[in-house]
């Protein structure tokens, strides 16, 4: 299965990045890294080539919600049913409770979101809503 | 008129710098006091100089930090430059100094050395007559150093690999060994005016999981780009690795390797300092173990000879430092430093022969690449994977080594990616380690490793 991965808007968090390269890599996924500092439309534009059946977007500055606005506008542009969207991280400024988050970024159009949770446990949920999913 | 004239009278011809002087230039640093030079400092020093870091916006507070260093009995200055202008983005720059200036309120993260100018801060710099030294980012440098050279500023740290693939995602690193050649000319053509410029390499990188073997090999090779171009003093350094033993087993390598490439270049007169970066990865929130990591760091860089070490402060974790807790930190390793006595020469010979012979494996590849100079072989061994940088965030890196601890804290190579080590120093590498095959494991522990200091 095809991931596409990356950091979202004018955030370097380059350790974070690479640990979700390598923890995808060995749970046998292929891996279309875009690294840090990623615009949204490069993920789009990256399912597009690639046929990608995932997008893990992450975000450790808070920036993420700014970006994720865009993400219904660029989704109805092109047919993008069958991708899972995923996001993870740090995903608010300052201290805000997953109940308030998680339901705003699945409005966005995200099937699943990780708020401040361990990278094992969110790839595990992933797994197991992609088996679901197929 | 030269080539190397040309370009510097246009990079100086800058609407964001008064008329740049060359005349009035060379003639102060030819008769600049000795006491500037670093290179000095080092030939005529057996302690081991400290240096912490540090740099404000405006000129006003960078000179009450300088105070508060010189009264804890600094070595070495630090001139910590912005990120606006790291990025050469001298307007951004020029409007956030204003507003610093204005409201009493640091809206830069460094001082802003080019807007400042030279004759300005050399005031300072002549001021303090102590070696300052110039801690920046930049993949171009070249209006930076010059302003930097003028003012007094006699180290300029850096380098065209250094510099870049821990700092940027898509600066085109062919135009960085461009840019830093030119740097490297200025400090030599400078150099034979009064005592030598001292140029040093960043060795911590990415400050996340290095391998030995990498730090050695881009040290030795920016080491050898600067002194082609007719730098005579160099410092070559790296970091805090987690474990005693390992720091030994780099510095005693990076020493004796670092001069065997120089002399087989034919760089027998020119002097290799060694430098060591106090613990550069994440620090404890806690103050008090803050300062004992710093103090652990101190006594190693005892032990490994460091001919100068570079400081980090108790309030590590939370931001830049106050000048206060710096300049603490500062008195704190001049103490340390102070009562080490007899501290033991501490050798791994295995350890030892193993890592020369990595380093040895990777130069090789490099020189044998059959590009005509040695910045495109280089060049052409990062976009062979044959360097690579563990978390680097550019587009060139190769992103497939993978380093772990060992059980003794020593970080070591679990996928070697496209690294031309041998299979005898590979296997060497993995002999050391005992990762689980459960495939969440190795994630697991190498952010436990990354972490070792929390």
């Amino acid at each position: 299965m095809k991931v596409i991965t990356g950091v979202v808007g004018n955030d370097v968090h380059v350790v974070a990045n690479r640990l979700i390269d390598i923890s995808l890599n060995q749970r046998g996924f292929e891996v279309f890294n875009l690294g840090v500092n990623t615009y949204l439309e490069e993920f789009i534009d990256a399912v597009v080539e690639t046929d990608a059946d995932v997008v893990l977007i992450s975000s450790l500055n808070g920036e993420a919600e700014g970006w994720s606005r865009d993400l219904p506008i660029l989704k109805g542009k092109y047919s993008l049913k069958d991708v899972t969207f995923v996001i993870g991280g740090n995903l608010a400024v300052g201290e805000v409770a997953s109940e308030v988050i998680v339901p705003k970024y699945k409005a966005y159009g995200f099937d699943l979101v990780f708020h401040q949770i361990d990278l094992n446990d969110g790839l595990d949920t992933l797994e197991a809503f992609l088996k679901e999913k197929n | 008129m030269d080539l190397l004239q040309r370009e510097r009278e246009a990079i100086v011809n800058n609407e964001y710098i008064d008329h740049f002087d060359f005349d009035e230039v060379s003639s102060f640093i030819k008769g600049a006091s000795k006491d500037l030079f670093i290179s000095h400092k080092f030939k005529n020093s057996s302690d081991i100089l400290v240096q912490p870091r540090g740099g404000f916006p405006t000129y006003d507070k960078v000179f009450k930090l300088y105070d508060e260093f010189k009264n804890s009995n600094v070595d070495v200055l630090p001139l910590t430059i912005d990120s606006n202008t790291r990025l050469n983005d001298y307007a951004s720059a020029k409007k956030m100094l204003r507003l610093s200036e204005e409201n009493d309120v640091d809206m830069l993260n460094g001082y802003p050395l080019v807007n400042h100018g030279y004759r300005t801060t050399r005031k300072m710099i002549t001021h303090f007559n102590t070696p300052v030294s110039l801690r920046h980012g930049t993949p171009d440098a070249r209006l930076l150093t010059e302003i930097a050279l003028a003012s007094g500023i006699f180290e300029i740290e850096g380098g065209p690999i250094t510099y870049l693939l821990p700092y940027s995602k898509n600066f085109p690193l062919d135009k960085a060994f461009i840019y830093w050649k030119y740097v490297e000319k200025v400090c030599a053509k400078y150099s034979e005016l009064n005592e030598p410029i001292n140029r040093e390499s960043f060795g911590p990188l990415s400050a996340t999981m290095q391998p030995p073997v990498i730090v050695l090999v881009i040290q030795i090779l920016e080491m050898l780009l600067s002194l082609e171009e007719g730098v005579k003093s160099f410092s070559v350094s790296f970091s805090q690795t987690g474990s005693f033993i390992q720091d030994i087993v780099s510095s005693n390598v990076l020493k004796k390797l670092a001069r065997k490439y120089a002399d087989d270049f034919g760089h027998e007169d020119a002097t290799i300092n060694l430098v060591y970066h106090q613990w550069m990865g994440a620090f404890p929130r806690n103050k008090e173990h803050s300062e004992s990591l710093i103090t652990t760091s101190t006594v190693i860089a005892g032990l490994v000879g460091a001919d100068k070490i570079i400081t980090k402060t108790k309030e590590e974790a939370f931001g830049i430092p106050t000048k206060e807790a710096n300049a603490s930190a500062v008195s704190n390793v001049k103490y340390t430093l102070g009562i080490l006595k007899g501290l033991p020469l501490v050798r791994d010979a295995e350890e030892e022969e193993n890592l020369t012979n990595e380093v040895d494996e990777i130069m090789q590849a490099v020189f044998n690449d059959p590009a005509d100079t040695l910045w495109r072989k280089v060049f052409n061994a990062i976009k062979k994977g044959h360097i690579e940088i563990p978390f680097s965030p550019h587009i060139i890196n190769n992103n497939k080594v993978i380093t772990v601890r060992d059980k003794a804290g020593n970080i070591r190579i679990y996928d070697k990616g496209d690294l031309p080590l041998s299979e005898k120093s590979f296997a060497y590498e993995r002999s050391k380690l005992n990762i689980a095959e459960d495939k969440n494991a190795l994630v697991s522990q190498i952010i436990q490793d990354i972490g070792i200091m929390l």
